[in-house]
């Protein structure tokens, strides 16, 4: 096809223009957009792009010519004489991205093919969720927590809207380089200031880049500060013996199944509670506090059982309240109902307090032996292990035993190690004998 | 076949469908009828509507501006055209002492729902006068609205809407993308609405506030910074004045750090007016300085300059780097 280009209309009212130099020769091929010749006009000298794709078969003019808006100019055999070819050749035009100078007579529009996406304007955004976490702050409290390379972003802020303020970040830094306990009770004051100088030793020897610093939550605290109290007051001295349960193992079987129907799961913790009470009854000091002021033993006459249990948030302790008057059914109900209630955090605080002896069931993870720290201020805690099949003497033949680790924790400075003989021995012979410790309770 | 138009077509086809829908509105300026413009805006309009509603003018800025001020007083919508934004100080005593302040000044028992357009911006390798960026003085003056498109789906659809504003809008045409890509664009008339901006693509590292032309180079900055995986959240701000600070303000809420790009002059610029909203509204978010990457303090350059003023891709994407690290 014959493609007549007309000199074009290139603005601000130039009428005529000269034609400066050809810049292809007849016979060139020339793609849409490639300069054909420079042209002068009174206002600037401009190069006119051509408008097809094709082959120059006519120059209409020579160089020095004035040439008049409107007048062919150049003809361009364009490629393809078949239509078929023709609209092939034109999608393809279609799709390449032409770059052109165009001819405007002030300065140089860019113009191109290229297609932009088409506007989204009325899609609403999917909203995404922002991964990072966001605390306010102003910048001197950022740069604050940098100067001091505490992550700004675990600091819990008190200001308003729950603003980091300075004060919560010297306040978290000081947390970091403190001893991890302030003990609350008196110390030797020459042993604080040993533990201090260690703490913040121990400070200064890390780089901050090779560890992470987490500032205690307040119930790990009130852990810390328990344990502390209880370890660095009561003198602790632990007991231990292995009690064969072959038989409360049977015992137990027989009746697991059956209760399981009735909604009750049934562990040895309840028989193990009845063991504990009736050994607390013969010897009440172990369900005794120590009063340090008025140097008195108080002997309780109440049996309240703490059940040691491990949560998402730390160690609880949630109360079985007179244990003494419930039946080992009613106690394993009472058991699932406060240590389930303890792990979802739905426990309230009054049944987390005024236990008279703990029992810690690390067995149930599967420690073995343990030293259990008493749970201050009561006198004594006992630690329950794993039941494992084990080889023992009975009746001087080897015979394999279930047997249940103890471990008996007791202030010293109130009970005598035989007296902690003695109260194992009480729960070795209930727990050995499951019926007699039926009977008995 | 779809309706695919550059600005310039997508500008001069919103002209069109207003002149036919409301007899009402006018178009005048220097060149604009016959010539249909310097940049062929308008072209083919007077052949169109006749040398009544489409005319040319004398070389006299303040007379376009003024004469549609009247225009406008008695009942017609002029949509006038400044050749270049920097030939609009001419016109300023009437922009800044009639046009703004009308309605205020009769208790507004008059309004001017007039548009002034122009070409802005540089790029073009234009002459002096021809490259200015002056949005910030006339978004300065209570009284008028300042519109710019950076695509031909937006420049349609803002100018529309300009048009149909019952208070004067100047609407600054980016020159140096007036012809740089099409978009495909809906045939009918539509209206997108003024003083609202727009999240043109999502992100939470950093907010890049821009319009105009720099919103591509942008666009092209953000590819380069997202395969260090930084990921911009750009907003094309689309009208200066009045200004969308919601939008931008909770963005940087989200990413905690803020930069805008303009082409004008560094100070005293839009950009700095953005910046003191983010301080007052998001100063508690903010985990960088809020920058600026901008033209610079000097007359726009000649030619050959003007590549070293005009923020590049590359100054944009060093920058966004240097932000989110801080």
């Amino acid at each position: 096809m014959r493609y007549e280009f007309r000199f074009p209309d290139i603005g601000e009212g130039i009428r005529e223009g000269t034609l400066v130099k050809w810049l292809v020769n007849v016979g060139d091929l020339v793609k849409e957009g490639q300069s054909l010749a420079e042209v002068e006009t009174d206002k600037v000298t401009t190069e006119i792009p051509s408008p097809k794709n094709g082959k120059i078969v006519e120059l209409k003019y020579k160089e020095g010519d004035t040439i008049e808006v409107d007048e062919v100019f150049v003809v361009i055999e364009t490629e393809g004489e078949n239509k078929e070819a023709e609209s092939k050749e034109d999608v393809e035009v279609e799709k390449q991205v032409v770059r052109e100078e165009s001819a405007g007579v002030v300065g140089e529009v860019i113009a191109s093919s290229e297609v932009i996406p088409a506007s989204n304007e009325l899609i609403e955004p999917t909203t995404k969720t922002t991964k990072k976490k966001k605390v306010l702050a102003t910048p001197v409290a950022r740069q604050l927590a940098k100067d001091l390379g505490i992550d700004i972003t675990t600091i819990e802020g008190t200001g308003p809207n729950g603003r980091v303020m300075k004060e919560d970040i010297l306040r978290a830094k000081e947390q970091l380089s403190k001893p991890v306990v302030q003990p609350k009770f008196e110390v030797e004051p020459v042993q604080q200031v040993e533990k201090v100088e260690k703490a913040e030793k121990l400070a200064i020897e890390y780089q901050s880049e090779n560890i992470k610093r987490i500032p205690l939550t307040r119930i790990r605290k009130t852990i810390a500060d328990q344990m502390v109290k209880s370890r660095f007051t009561i003198p602790h001295t632990t007991a231990m013996d292995e009690i064969d349960v072959t038989k409360l193992v049977e015992f137990r079987n027989r009746y697991k199944d059956g209760l399981k129907e009735d909604g009750i799961n049934i562990t040895y913790l309840p028989f193990i509670i009845k063991a504990v009470i009736k050994a607390l009854k013969e010897y009440p000091v172990f369900n005794s506090t120590f009063d340090e002021e008025n140097e008195e033993i108080i002997l309780k006459h109440f049996y309240h059982i703490g059940i040691a249990t491990d949560t998402d948030r730390g160690l609880m302790v949630p109360v079985i309240r007179d244990a003494d008057k419930k039946s080992i059914i009613e106690l394993a109900k009472e058991i699932e109902d406060i240590t389930t209630r303890a792990k979802e955090n739905k426990i309230e605080l009054s049944e987390l307090k005024g236990s008279t002896f703990t029992i810690t069931n690390y067995g149930s993870i599967g420690g073995y032996f343990g030293i259990p720290i008493i749970n201050y201020p009561e006198s004594a805690i006992l630690g329950v292990g794993k039941i494992v099949k084990k080889p023992i003497v009975r009746d001087d033949e080897i015979v394999i035993a279930y047997v249940l680790p103890l471990s008996l924790s007791y202030d010293h400075r109130i009970i005598d190690g035989a007296s902690g003989a003695r109260f194992l021995n009480v729960l070795k012979e209930l727990l050995t004998n499951p019926d007699m410790l039926l009977l008995k309770s | 076949m779809a309706n695919v138009l550059n600005i310039v077509q997508a500008i001069n086809q919103a002209l069109e469908i207003e002149m036919e829908n409301d007899p009402t509105v006018v178009v005048y300026g220097e060149d604009v009828g016959l010539e249909g413009g310097v940049f062929r805006v308008t072209a083919g309009l007077q052949k169109k509507f006749g040398k009544d509603r489409v005319f040319d003018t004398p070389l006299a800025e303040s007379a376009i501006v003024g004469t549609a001020v009247g225009m406008a007083i008695n009942g017609l919508k002029p949509v006038v055209e400044l050749q270049f934004m920097g030939f609009s100080y001419p016109a300023f005593n009437q922009i800044i002492s009639h046009v703004a302040r009308m309605r205020n000044r009769s208790r507004g028992r008059y309004n001017l729902p007039m548009v002034i357009r122009a070409p802005y911006g540089g790029g073009i390798r234009a002459l002096e006068h021809h490259s200015e960026s002056t949005e910030a003085i006339y978004a300065h003056i209570p009284g008028i609205k300042v519109v710019i498109p950076s695509t031909p789906y937006d420049a349609k659809g803002l100018l529309i809407a300009a048009i149909r504003d019952p208070d004067p809008v100047l609407f600054l045409e980016p020159k140096r993308i007036y012809r740089a890509f099409k978009q495909e664009v809906p045939e009918e008339a539509y209206e997108l609405p003024i003083g609202k901006a727009k999240i043109v693509e999502e992100g939470e590292d950093v907010t890049i506030i821009t319009w105009g032309a720099m919103v591509r180079d942008v666009q092209k900055a953000s590819e380069m910074v997202k395969e260090k995986g930084i990921y911009p959240e750009i907003i094309d701000l689309r009208t200066i004045s009045p200004m969308d600070r919601e939008t931008f303000v909770e963005s940087v809420k989200k990413t905690g750090r803020a930069i805008v790009v303009h082409e004008a002059p560094k100070s005293f610029g839009a950009g700095a007016e953005i910046i003191a909203v983010i301080n007052e509204k998001a100063f508690l978010y903010l985990e960088a300085p809020p920058t600026r990457i901008t033209g610079f303090d000097t007359t726009f350059p000649l030619p050959r300059g003007e590549k070293h003023y005009i923020p590049s891709p590359e100054r944009i994407a060093k920058t966004i780097e240097d932000v989110v690290k801080f």
